[in-house]
């Protein structure tokens, strides 16, 4: 009894001197708390996240409307939807941050969909492409795309090209079986066919078995969409040491070129077409901006996807902050981050009001080589486009 | 006959002392951690599924290494019938313990034949044929999205789930004392006496004419229950059910944490599951990078040097300045 | 008929890779009793060894194959030698959280020293390129593949039946203690074993590095599929790794062609139908 009196009045003081040290410093810093896998096989996505929101704030000044920025990373490793919950309740709980980002898998973002929307805690995704998720809650905001997005256009740039037979080759998850109804769904309306949907399971490493069906099938194409990492790196290879570009087999892509993995295909992949949001040799002032400023914080560091998700991730938290001095006002966030237009990176963006989700130009890209290094050079702009798979 | 009831009869404290103890120590968490209750409700959830495996390795003897199948079985159900039929909590508790109990009984029917290396693998191969059937069967799972879409009813018709996790911690903590005492009392039992004796020397009982195979599979259809209900408790406090709740890492990681603590005192699977959740969640914070290598090394520490001689090396040196 | 053509290339490579990283394990678990759940690493590190020093450091494939699996080899002796041969005593449970930790320590070092990205091992332009064998293109890696794994099988049968070596070993794994008052070094043995396994699970992380990428996790994440193959082949039993590792390569290879969304389910199904009707090993009575 003793022994519970002494810890018990222990941790009441802690939490009282913990309490008031918040209390003093929550008026001039802002907490954002990062949620995404540091560790484990998708452990690249913390780092480029990382990179991405520092560089950031550094390239602000260090201060984001007049305010401390202070970023708490916390670890999901996988697709773990419980302890994702567990982390995010204790940022909103006992770190009392005012700001969420990150997110690659669905369920995870799934997960913490009912305390956001409790706490009224906007959180931005920077990564999960999921269409479904930020219909979960109205404080979600995503800065990333959607399969629906970026297929779409692609599916409709397909039929034009005079491709009639595809097939499809996703993983069976859900952004996978997303790109496939996407695909299937669109390129049937333009007049052509799918000829057969393959769906890889999400552990696979060999892919040659897939590659031999897609070459079987006699399509005159191949559609596909993989997780980044080792997923996408192992089939884009099975599919440059399988002969297919030989046997007259294209390839539509979207993320697989993603420029993290790009160099290690050599020059196999010269020519691989994909339609996607963001090439790192887009050409504009604010995308050279964006790569000064990463390189800056890390010469290692990579511009991607995730990284410019993140990037402009923290500009909509940064008009958050503006929208409301710097106090906690999740609905005011809220209504300044729906009327948000701005130039990104990757081009000219908006916050749809309605789906919360970033539209966006997508690009036809080719791989090339320039300057010794393979590159997305953009070849078509397919235009702004919003996220399909909200608006059926 | 006697050294068999003399320490039957050391170990036979009273059944609710430790859930009590639990309780004690659980309503204390949840008063000065009321920030981290989602934390005291993982806590509270492992420890439960690792002393559901305790029963099966510590007291029946038998390691294995699909338990999350039991695990994600009793997590499916309760979260399938919050969302299709009722989401009353202790409705949705029974059908995650029937759950459990149900795929232990059908999968011990098979799996009990074998033992040893062979058991062991055996085990692997049910979990993952089940974690393959969850992820084939997308529509009624949520595949690797997760299953969602369920909000529970307020327990006992007056306390909500609210976002601080003040029900679902002490609802967790409630549920695991429950579970401890209900284990206490099976293990302390004459036939978690038998099972143990099966454990110990499986041809001499069969020969003093205990039904071995009976035995043990009633011992693993409890542990499934509890496994069961483990499972029910997660998807209700989380509100959503994921893949990774039947996968090999999660079986693996459970093992560990109940050798981390010492099989077969129950006790046991309570302590190693705090200390390696804590140790987790600590590293984790710390440093999101590199908290493997603490555990890791901990683990490995763990081993070189049991906790057991450290605590005679300790107390043999403070006896010496005294 | 193509398909089935297919199934049989792909189904045979992928169990090499597995059965030369399975075969070390198998030996260790069947002479030593030792659960050695670490041995993923050992293919690890022999991948990464390899991935480093033909990218890194610019040697040849051809040089740095043998030079990463015998750096392999010497941490395995190494580790054997100082540290795990002190578990063999203890109960199984314990070698298990131990050899977990030591895995768990290494996927972290890994991750530390070389981040988290897949390694790509840089490979000759004979291996490189793609052979076309009329009916499918396939790359010439995968023929390596093959044949290394036949290579290792005929090497093993021939060890264990035609060496010295080999007769210990036997021995040994029959009944350790007789063997020793026989005047069989046993501790040799022992440490001689446990390095071949682990030299054995570096080349199948190099030859397997296409079919399973490296990257820090690589470890754990393939250990189920490694004590499989040892379970349904029989501890000890080099022939019966072998048959299952083929077996269950064909038969995952062959579900990834017909029946992909079903996932691993045939893999398993098989498994557990396997062991049920031979607990001790497919070859073993």
């Amino acid at each position: 009894m003793h022994r519970f009196a002494r810890q018990w009045s222990a941790a009441a003081s802690a939490l009282l001197l913990a309490a008031s040290f918040s209390a003093s410093t929550e008026a001039q810093t802002i907490k954002v708390g990062i949620v995404g896998p540091f560790s484990g096989p998708f452990a690249q996505y913390g780092t480029l996240f990382k990179n991405g929101a520092e560089a950031y704030v550094a390239s602000q000044g260090g201060k984001l409307a007049g305010k401390e920025i202070e970023f708490i990373y916390r670890d999901t490793g996988g697709p773990n939807p419980g302890q994702t919950k567990t982390i995010v309740q204790e940022l909103i709980v006992k770190d009392k941050v005012d700001y969420l980002g990150g997110f690659v898998f669905t369920p995870n973002a799934f997960a913490v969909a009912p305390l956001i929307q409790q706490s009224q805690t906007p959180t931005v995704i920077f990564n999960a492409a999921t269409s479904a998720i930020t219909d979960k809650s109205e404080f979600f905001i995503r800065t990333s795309y959607t399969l629906w997005q970026v297929t779409v256009p692609m599916a409709q740039w397909a039929a034009k090209s005079n491709l009639k037979k595809v097939v499809t080759a996703v993983t069976d998850y859900g952004p996978g079986i997303d790109a496939e109804t996407a695909f299937k769904s669109e390129f049937t309306k333009q007049g052509g066919t799918v000829v057969e949907s393959i769906r890889m399971p999400i552990s696979t490493t060999d892919f040659s078995p897939f590659v031999q069906r897609i070459k079987a099938s006699g399509a005159q194409a191949v559609y596909t969409f993989l997780p980044g990492g080792p997923p996408n790196l192992g089939f884009v290879k099975a599919y440059n040491e399988n002969g297919l570009a030989k046997s007259g087999i294209q390839f539509l892509g979207t993320a697989e070129t993603d420029e993290f993995d790009l160099q290690k295909f050599g020059d196999a992949a010269i020519g691989l077409t994909t339609a996607f949001h963001y090439s790192a040799a887009h050409e504009s002032p604010a995308n050279k901006k964006f790569i000064e400023a990463l390189k800056k914080r890390d010469p290692n560091a990579v511009a991607n996807y995730a990284s410019v998700g993140a990037w402009d991730g923290m500009f909509v938290i940064h008009k958050m902050i503006e929208a409301t001095g710097g106090q906690r006002d999740g609905l005011k966030a809220l209504v300044a981050a729906r009327a948000l237009q701005w130039e990104s990176p990757r081009g000219p963006v908006r916050i749809d009001a309605k789906t919360r989700h970033i539209v966006q130009n997508v690009y036809l890209r080719k791989v090339e080589k320039v300057g010794g290094a393979l590159v997305n050079k953009e070849v078509q702009n397919f235009g702004p486009q919003i996220d399909y798979g909200l608006d059926k | 006959m006697n050294a068999v009831t003399g320490s039957a009869a050391a170990r036979c404290a009273p059944a609710w002392r430790a859930p009590l103890i639990v309780l004690a120590v659980g309503l204390v968490a949840w008063w000065v951690l009321p920030d981290q209750l989602g934390l005291v409700t993982r806590l509270a959830v492992t420890a439960l599924l690792v002393l559901s495996l305790d029963l099966v390795v510590g007291i029946a003897g038998l390691a294995t290494l699909g338990h999350a199948a039991l695990f994600g079985a009793g997590a499916y159900a309760a979260g399938t019938f919050a969302l299709r039929m009722h989401p009353d909590p202790l409705l949705g508790l029974a059908v995650g313990v029937g759950a459990g109990a149900l795929l232990a009984l059908a999968s011990g029917a098979f799996l009990l034949r074998y033992s040893g290396f062979t058991f062991l693998m055996l085990t692997v191969a049910v979990a993952q044929i089940v974690l393959s059937l969850a992820q084939k069967g997308r529509d009624w799972t949520g595949g690797d999205d997760g299953l969602t879409g369920f909000t529970m009813a307020p327990l006992l018709g007056r306390f909500a789930f609210d976002m601080e996790g003040r029900t679902a911690a002490l609802y967790a903590i409630a549920v695991l004392a429950a579970g401890l005492y209900l284990a206490r009392r099976v293990v302390d039992s004459p036939f978690g006496l038998a099972v143990r004796g099966i454990h110990e020397n499986r041809a001499r009982m069969a020969a003093l004419g205990t039904p071995v195979f009976a035995r043990l599979l009633a011992m693993y259809t409890v542990a499934g229950a509890l496994a069961g209900a483990a499972g029910a408790l997660s998807a209700q406090t989380n509100a959503i059910v994921g893949m990774d709740s039947l996968s090999f890492a999660l079986s693996a990681e459970l093992l560990v944490m109940l050798i981390l603590g010492g099989a077969g005192r129950l006790t046991g699977a309570l302590i190693g599951a705090l200390v390696f959740t804590l140790l987790h969640h600590t590293a984790a914070s710390i440093n999101p990078y590199h908290w493997l290598f603490i555990v890791g090394a901990a683990l490995m520490v763990v081993v070189l040097l049991p906790p057991q001689k450290a605590w005679n090396w300790l107390r043999a040196r403070m006896g010496a300045t005294t | 008929m193509q398909t089935l053509l297919n199934i049989g290339i792909d189904g045979i490579a992928y169990g090499m890779v597995l059965f030369v990283i399975a075969v070390g394990l198998s030996v260790t678990l069947g002479l030593m009793r030792f659960v050695n759940l670490s041995h993923g690493a050992f293919a690890m590190i022999g991948g990464y060894a390899a991935a480093l020093l033909t990218r890194e450091a610019h040697w040849n494939f051809w040089l740095a194959l043998p030079v990463a699996v015998l750096g392999t080899a010497l941490i395995g002796a190494l580790l054997e030698a100082l540290v795990l041969r002190h578990l063999y005593k203890r109960s199984e449970l314990e070698q298990v959280l131990f050899t977990i930790g030591l895995a768990f320590f290494l996927i972290a070092l890994t991750n530390a020293l070389a981040g988290p990205q897949v390694q790509l091992i840089t490979l000759p332009p004979l291996l490189a390129q793609s052979v076309d064998l009329g009916f499918r293109t396939l790359p010439a890696q995968r023929l390596l593949v093959i044949a290394a794994g036949l290579l290792v099988a005929a090497g093993a049968a021939w060890t264990m039946a035609r060496t010295r070596f080999g007769i210990w070993l036997r021995a040994a794994v029959d009944h350790a203690d007789t063997a020793s008052t026989l005047g069989i070094p046993i501790r040799t043995v022992q440490c001689a074993s446990f390095a071949v396994g682990a030299a054995l699970a570096g080349l199948g992380g190099v030859l397997g590095a296409e079919l399973m990428p490296l990257e820090p996790y690589y470890a754990l994440k393939y250990l189920v599929l490694v004590l499989v193959v040892v379970a349904v082949g029989g501890m000890g039993s080099i022939m019966g790794s072998l048959v299952a590792a083929l077996s269950l390569g064909t038969i995952e290879t062959a579900s990834k062609y017909l029946a992909s969304e079903w996932g691993s389910l045939f893999f398993f199904v098989a498994m557990a139908a396997m062991l049920a009707l031979r607990p001790h090993g497919l070859l073993k009575r």
